[in-house]
């Protein structure tokens, strides 16, 4: 096998375990078919600013429970907003990890939002490195001058 | 109104050519699925021949979690879900959504000469205002609108609707997130409607006459679609209250998508049949 349809077929392989494994979901691939010749960096683009939000918002939740009186609402807002980013892109289990930590939020369980922020973060670090993968594949693939394969 | 207490029914009215517009059919029967072969006269009366009209299956539930929807979605079954108990003004809002687009997919399905409408073509060259406080959210709307062939542009918040919004504005429709901070999605959808009603009043008081010498509509009044991730739960009714024309998912769904806007943005179809 050429270089090319080597590389090829990691990238198949690495995005198929990506949704077998619950890490992205369907709308991930609805971002992808976004991208064209108009907007060519439109899924990297998104990502990075999921990223980025994430990370804001994971900062902003550690600060509100960090607080003698934790306000429950404020900490559950700011997930209601990750939840809804997650969403956005695809990054399923990171919104999984949101859905849960409401809960704990409603029943204003600090422990409970403590340990939710950690699988968050988790989750968070471990998709970004996953994904961060997956342009590199790309990347490669371009560089010897062949075609990203749709995945379905 | 004819009544069944199980499927068996269905299959007389395939035969007997009976055409009902609309099949109600209550969750946790179908769910259930105890009278298995509902389920399939169901799927039948939709996709072989039998009946002229393809009648529109809405379900009606007390309660419905995602993995309900799911299934029967991916059954192709539910046109849509009313949630029980039934009022007045819950199923108006119903028939009409459901009514009025089932009156072009039947054109798709019956004659097949006339493809439907592409999306791109529907929102192609539309300018649209997409607000929603969250940047990852604006970015991944605009970019599905876009790829349908819309002029979009964005705003972080109510506020900042309200004053991309004054009249007159170029905006041919609004996909506004509800959640929002200082002001919500149905709060802007008020105040916007109050400015268009302020505006269409003083135009009648004008006779008629032109603002500012742009162009004139002859009525303001802007579809404006609510976005929500929650479809099931969605208060519709609320939505419509403040005045909002619908909604639609979020993130995106093309077929969700593709009704909410080819209500405004396709010219009314002729009735399909004369019954």
């Amino acid at each position: 096998m050429d270089v090319i349809s080597q590389l090829q077929r990691q990238f198949i392989d690495y995005t198929s375990s990506l949704y077998r494994e619950g890490y992205v979901d369907d709308q991930f691939s609805q971002l992808q078919k976004l991208q064209d010749e108009s907007n060519p960096d439109f899924v990297v683009e998104v990502v990075s600013l999921f990223f980025d939000d994430c990370q804001k918002l994971v900062q902003n939740m550690a600060q509100a429970l960090e607080q003698q009186n934790v306000d429950f609402r404020q900490v559950d807002s700011h997930v209601h907003q990750l939840k809804g980013s997650s969403s956005s892109v695809g990054a399923s289990r990171v919104k999984n990890a949101c859905i849960a930590f409401r809960t704990f939020c409603e029943a204003q369980n600090r422990e409970g939002c403590l340990r939710c922020l950690q699988q968050v973060n988790q989750e968070y670090s471990v998709l970004k490195n996953k994904l961060q993968q997956l342009f590199r594949l790309e990347q490669q693939i371009i560089a010897a001058g062949g075609s990203i394969p749709m995945v379905e | 109104m004819l009544e069944s207490a199980n499927g068996y029914y269905f299959n007389e009215y395939g035969r007997n050519n009976i055409q009902p517009d609309m099949i109600l059919v209550e969750k946790d029967y179908w769910i259930s699925g105890e009278d298995g072969s509902a389920k399939g006269q169901f799927l039948d009366l939709r996709q072989n021949g039998h009946v002229l009209k393809l009648p529109r299956l809405i379900l009606l539930a007390t309660n419905m979690s995602d993995d309900e929807f799911d299934k029967a979605k991916a059954a192709g079954f539910s046109d849509t879900v009313i949630m029980k108990p039934l009022r007045a003004s819950m199923i108006a809002a119903c028939l009409q959504q459901v009514l009025s687009v089932g009156m072009k997919k039947q054109a798709g399905k019956d004659a097949p000469n006339e493809p439907r409408v592409p999306i791109k073509s529907l929102l192609s060259g539309k300018k649209i205002l997409v607000v929603d406080d969250n940047m990852v959210n604006r970015r991944v709307a605009a970019g599905a609108l876009k790829k349908f062939g819309a002029n979009v542009e964005c705003a972080d918040s109510g506020g900042t609707a309200l004053k991309l919004l004054q009249i007159p504005h170029s905006f041919d429709a609004c996909f506004m997130d509800i959640q929002m901070p200082e002001m919500d999605g149905f709060e802007a959808t008020r105040r916007i409607r109050k400015m268009e009603s302020q505006v269409n009043e003083q135009q009648m008081v004008n006779g008629g006459s032109t603002i500012d010498g742009t162009a004139k509509k002859s009525e303001w009044h802007m579809p404006i679609l609510a976005m929500t991730a929650d479809v099931i739960h969605a208060t519709y009714e609320e939505c419509l209250k403040c005045g909002m024309d619908g909604y639609v998912s979020k993130p995106f769904e093309e077929e969700n998508l593709y009704q909410a806007v080819a209500k405004f943005f396709q010219s009314k179809p002729k009735p399909v049949s004369d019954s």
